[in-house]
């Protein structure tokens, strides 16, 4: 269950941004709002870019589809690239009202999206990509910079 | 490549589906309301026994099977990745067929007639039964279980039975069957309707929603991998017990505790959440973690001492507020997300966000209103004033009314962002 074990980890440690962020949204304090979003920003879409460069190329070799389950994560990767350029706007404009109101679709967009990484794709990879590639793709992520 | 039909729109239903069940759950509440304004101020008058089970059935049929079915043809894709093929077309056979066969059945336990009966069982069972298997059968193609995914199978495993006994139960009272066995089948039928049905789903999927929707500390381990087994466990142990003549007084409170531990540790986790936003479906968890823990203490008082009747309705109003917070904390965060979700899947640059759909305040107002509702049966369960039950009703009127209105409007700002703004193609 490595790629389970680490890409959960990470899922929780962005959660734990986020929510600083929306913290200091919600006490008016923009500036730390700001640079707790963006790290939030920069985690989650390092996270995609690990998916994205390497642990899908690895899942879609072995089981030999592109049109599975991570065509359908890239999309929504899209979606919450898409997010996250809306709130950044927002926490720029210190809009409070429209950044909670992003914060709640990016929560559940994102709880969602994790929920099937969690349960279906990462499962599928502990299951079917063998142990040495398991370690190596592990590695290759965790050298990954935005 | 991505519109109406787009990627992630492959695993989600429609949007109608879920509006389609959520609606009729509002409009069954609001008939609700209505019909206990009219036995409360006394326009109608029914027996005792028909006044107990109508209500109890629009309760657990007409709003809260139309919430919870509604909700699972949502998130079984998310939370299991089982996906319904023909979602509209087999979500509108189900809601059809519930919304007769609850009317049927709601006449047949105020007329008595005969054929009501049968048709009511019919109907109701085709619809429910329909709905249980074409899902069970899905969920038993999922290779990997999560704690939430396998409480949904026993949850919809129990509902399964729960059916089946009530047919029974609506057959003996047309008269069709003897119903020798009655009393321990209305007992076993309660049993697993309340916990096995509406507690299990309750407690599977806040295994994912509590955690992940409010960034709590994680459920421990032994209560995510072994409550809903051994939850469903018990309930088939009660059902042996009934059929075997063997007490289920024990059956009964290790229930009821399992069911305490879990509210309270759901209660810390709500207390311990990073996110620091305390809308209205927090307080809706919270509240119905809160009677859930009330009406299980009563419970658990019952099975080892005789408690009196008042103790027993407040027991039920408990549950009662316990399982309709949950299914209105589910609905402040499912209605404005879809609508937001579906139209910018469909490329809708100026789609509504969550907020614009239904604000948190207008959420937190229908919260205090379901508190005074609560208050209300409370008062009129303990001391009987003169016209509490009236204005007790009125606010079971004034609570569906208020979330009936908030779901068409999302209905309308969903259409109308459809037809009067600009699509962008991808």
């Amino acid at each position: 269950m490595i790629i389970s074990n680490y890409m959960r980890t990470e899922h929780r440690a962005c959660d734990e941004i986020f929510a600083a962020a929306e913290k200091h949204v919600i006490d008016g304090d923009f500036e730390q709002a700001e640079k707790q979003f963006l790290l939030f920003a920069d985690d989650t879409l390092r996270h995609f870019k690990k998916e994205e460069e390497s642990l899908f190329p690895t899942f879609e070799e072995i089981t030999g589809s592109t049109e599975g389950p991570t065509r359908i994560m890239r999309f929504e990767h899209e979606q919450v690239r898409g997010l996250i350029g809306k709130m950044a706007e927002a926490v720029e404009n210190k809009d409070k009202d429209a950044y909670l109101s992003l914060a709640e679709s990016m929560m559940i967009l994102l709880q969602q999206h994790n929920m099937k990484e969690e349960q279906m794709l990462y499962a599928m990879c502990d299951r079917t990509i063998p142990q040495d590639v398991k370690e190596s793709t592990l590695e290759t992520m965790k050298a990954i910079e935005l | 490549m991505f519109n109406q039909g787009g990627l992630s729109l492959e695993q989600a239903p429609p949007i109608s589906v879920v509006m389609k069940f959520f609606i009729t759950a509002s409009i069954f509440g609001l008939l609700l309301g209505l019909y206990l304004l009219a036995s409360s101020s006394g326009l109608l008058t029914y027996s005792a026994y028909a006044y107990k089970v109508t209500i109890t059935h629009f309760l657990a049929l007409g709003v809260m099977a139309s919430f919870m079915l509604g909700a699972l043809f949502q998130m079984l894709p998310v939370i299991a990745g089982v996906v319904i093929k023909m979602p509209t077309k087999k979500s509108m056979v189900v809601h059809v067929l519930l919304m007769v066969g609850v009317f049927l059945q709601l006449f047949a336990f105020n007329t008595s007639i005969s054929l009501l009966y049968l048709f009511s069982a019919i109907i109701l069972g085709s619809a429910l039964l329909h709905a249980t298997t074409l899902m069970i059968k899905e969920l038993l193609n999922v290779q990997d279980h999560s704690s939430s995914s396998k409480g949904m199978l026993l949850s919809l495993g129990s509902f399964t039975v729960a059916i089946v006994f009530g047919i029974y139960l609506l057959l003996t009272l047309g008269g069709y069957i003897k119903g020798d066995a009655f009393a321990q089948v209305k007992e076993a039928h309660y049993s697993f309707a309340l916990f096995g049905w509406v507690a299990l789903l309750v407690v599977s999927v806040s295994f994912q929603v509590v955690e992940m929707f409010y960034v709590t500390p994680k459920y421990p381990t032994i209560m995510s991998k072994y409550l809903v087994t051994t939850i469903a466990m018990l309930l088939v142990l009660k059902l042996i017990a009934l059929f075997t003549s063997l007490p289920t007084v024990g059956i009964d409170l290790f229930l009821a505790l399992l069911f305490i531990i879990y509210g309270v540790i759901t209660l810390h986790r709500l207390y311990r959440r990073k996110r620091p936003t305390s809308d209205a479906t927090v307080w809706f968890w919270r509240l119905g973690m809160g009677l859930l823990i009330v009406s299980m203490v009563i419970t658990a008082l019952g099975t080892i001492s005789s408690i009196d009747e008042g103790l027993k309705m407040l027991s039920y109003l408990a549950f009662i507020g316990f399982a309709l917070s949950i299914v209105f904390a589910m609905n402040y965060k499912i209605i404005p997300f879809l609508t937001w979700f579906h139209l910018s899947n469909q490329g809708y640059m100026e789609a509504p966000m969550m907020h614009d759909v239904i604000h948190p305040k207008k959420a937190k107002i229908h919260f205090y209103i379901h508190v005074a509702m609560l208050l209300a049966w409370t008062l009129f369960i303990l001391f009987n004033p003169p016209m509490v039950d009236v204005l007790a009703s009125l606010l079971v009127v004034l609570s569906f009314g208020w979330l009936l209105y908030h779901l068409i409007f999302a209905v309308r700002k969903y259409n109308y962002t459809q037809k009067h703004t600009e699509k962008m193609e991808w």
